[in-house]
């Protein structure tokens, strides 16, 4: 097996998941409350074939050894926790966190998983649900004839009667995590605890460095799109420079086998 | 034996295994602080009984590149880049201090501060560990200041210090694991000059022309050799001819 070969294939093989990473980015430009990835690279082992230092006689040492590495890998994709833009949209379901924090949502199965995106509706029981459907933990329904719906910063959500009465109906809750970056992404603008990610510490928005609401407004997806454009440049050249990489080697082994038979 | 077919072949394989930490770097251009390594070949006559006349190349390290990457700027607090020369200390995979320019940190679940590929990064006591906190942030001297989460932001805390190190370059070297040790084995001692740049991350410093310039001068380099050893060939095939004539 040829290192040559395999280092440069590592490399391919890396870009790839590089421009996948990058891909995925821009195609979430627009979703509220995403969170960018990106790649982290390592290079692989490297293989020693003379030790430096190693005794060349008795009394003398190699000055300079051999070692060759083995290529590149992408070790782990990372999300980036900074806040992105709000868009004010004035509705009264749509709320941004401003500053540390996820809203917690209760999954079909009963578990928590965390979100960013405050774009809630309503279901036809009056509780106060995703775009998909999962309703917000702790659960917050509306009564029949409300007039309007105020949610405060502190996450106090009132409701206005028919009767011009104005009633708390519910508290929003946020959690926190240790390391946010260690929460697994699982689609549908979700996150769930993981074991990296530490245990969720929940508390009233504002308080114990949590951020604080803001009814009418979303948070947009944090992606800047110059910055992957860039990117994107640059893993396509990387992309071309490993595969004529291949190409070099392998002219290189055909040479042989064309001239010494 | 035609010796001159032997010493073309190891000049073929040693500049196959050049190209192979050539295609190392290219495949690394991405890699967050990486190093590129440099190959050079070291003429190693054989002597014998006789005129030594054959000269076999070994190729051989020398050494890495320790130049600059570019600065990319990525506005995480956690990202940092080491201004000029020096290293931040982690501790390898082997438990030993090693060194590297790859400062993509990030904070575990017990609050270990890591490097991306897990290995933490050490102060002159030892891991370096930050309570549960709303943020982090890393001065220029390598100063961690933490905001303990719950609290309000006039009780944020200095922690501790990032070990920077910045030992001579001749006596670093490049392990298996593709981290910098000093050559001895012993630890550099902290270095107070180094400084950090937060919010930023060094690229690569593998040079991408370069690279390429490399490969193609190696893979010519690389078809010489064969035409030297295909010449042994054919100068075989004709002694062999003149002599089958000859009986």
């Amino acid at each position: 097996m040829n290192i040559a070969l395999w280092s440069a294939k590592t490399g391919l093989d890396a870009q790839n998941t590089q421009m996948a990473i990058i891909a995925n980015n821009l195609a979430n430009a627009n979703t509220t409350g995403y969170k960018s990835s990106r790649a982290a690279f390592q290079d692989l082992l490297y293989q020693n074939v003379r030790q430096v230092g190693a005794q060349s006689t008795q009394n003398t040492q190699y000055a300079t050894g051999l070692t060759l590495g083995t290529g590149v890998r992408i070790v782990a994709t990372e999300k980036d926790f900074t806040q992105g833009s709000v868009t004010q949209t004035n509705g009264s379901l749509d709320v941004s966190i401003q500053g540390r924090g996820f809203f917690q949502i209760t999954m079909p199965d009963g578990t928590l998983a965390y979100t960013r995106d405050g774009s809630f509706a309503l279901d036809n029981q009056g509780n106060v649900v995703t775009a998909t459907g999962y309703p917000l933990s702790p659960a917050i329904t509306i009564p029949q004839g409300t007039q309007s719906v105020t949610i405060g910063n502190d996450g106090v959500v009132s409701a206005l009667s028919a009767a011009n009465k104005s009633t708390t109906i519910g508290q929003i809750q946020l959690a926190d995590f240790v390391n946010e970056q260690g929460l697994q992404p699982t689609g549908s603008n979700l996150l769930i605890e993981s074991a990296a990610s530490g245990a969720p510490q929940v508390s009233t928005p504002g308080t114990n460095g949590l951020g604080t609401m803001q009814q009418g407004a979303l948070e947009t997806s944090n992606v800047n799109t110059v910055t992957e454009l860039v990117n994107m440049i640059e893993c396509q050249r990387a992309y071309e420079m490993n595969s004529k990489a291949i190409t070099a080697v392998d002219q290189m082994l055909d040479y042989v086998t064309t001239n010494l038979t | 034996m035609d010796r001159g077919l032997y010493v073309a072949m190891t000049g073929a394989k040693q500049i196959m295994q050049a190209q192979a930490v050539n295609n190392h770097n290219i495949a690394n251009s991405s890699t967050v602080g990486f190093r590129a390594d440099a190959v050079s070949f070291v003429s190693q006559p054989i002597y014998g009984v006789g005129y030594p006349t054959r000269v076999n190349a070994v190729a051989s390290d020398s050494g890495t590149d320790l130049s600059s990457g570019v600065l990319q700027g990525t506005g995480r607090d956690l990202d940092v880049a080491v201004n000029g020369k020096g290293y931040i200390a982690v501790r390898g995979a082997d438990g030993t201090e090693a060194y590297t320019r790859a400062g993509d940190l990030r904070v575990g679940p017990t609050g270990e501060v890591t490097t991306a590929s897990g290995l933490p990064v050490l102060t002159e006591q030892g891991p370096l560990v930050v309570p549960p906190a709303t943020n982090v942030t890393i001065g220029s001297d390598g100063t961690v200041s933490v905001l303990p989460l719950g609290l309000a932001p006039q009780a944020i805390a200095q922690t501790d210090r990032i070990k920077l190190v910045n030992p001579p370059q001749k006596d670093l070297q490049k392990g298996d694991d593709g981290l910098l040790r000093l050559k001895s084995g012993a630890k550099a001692p902290a270095d107070p000059g180094v400084t950090l740049t937060s919010g930023v991350l060094e690229s690569s410093n593998v040079n991408a022309a370069q690279s390429l310039i490399n490969m193609i001068e190696l893979q010519r380099l690389y078809d010489f050799q064969v035409k030297s050893m295909s010449s042994s060939d054919q100068n075989e095939q004709v002694a062999e001819q003149l002599m089958s004539n000859a009986s």
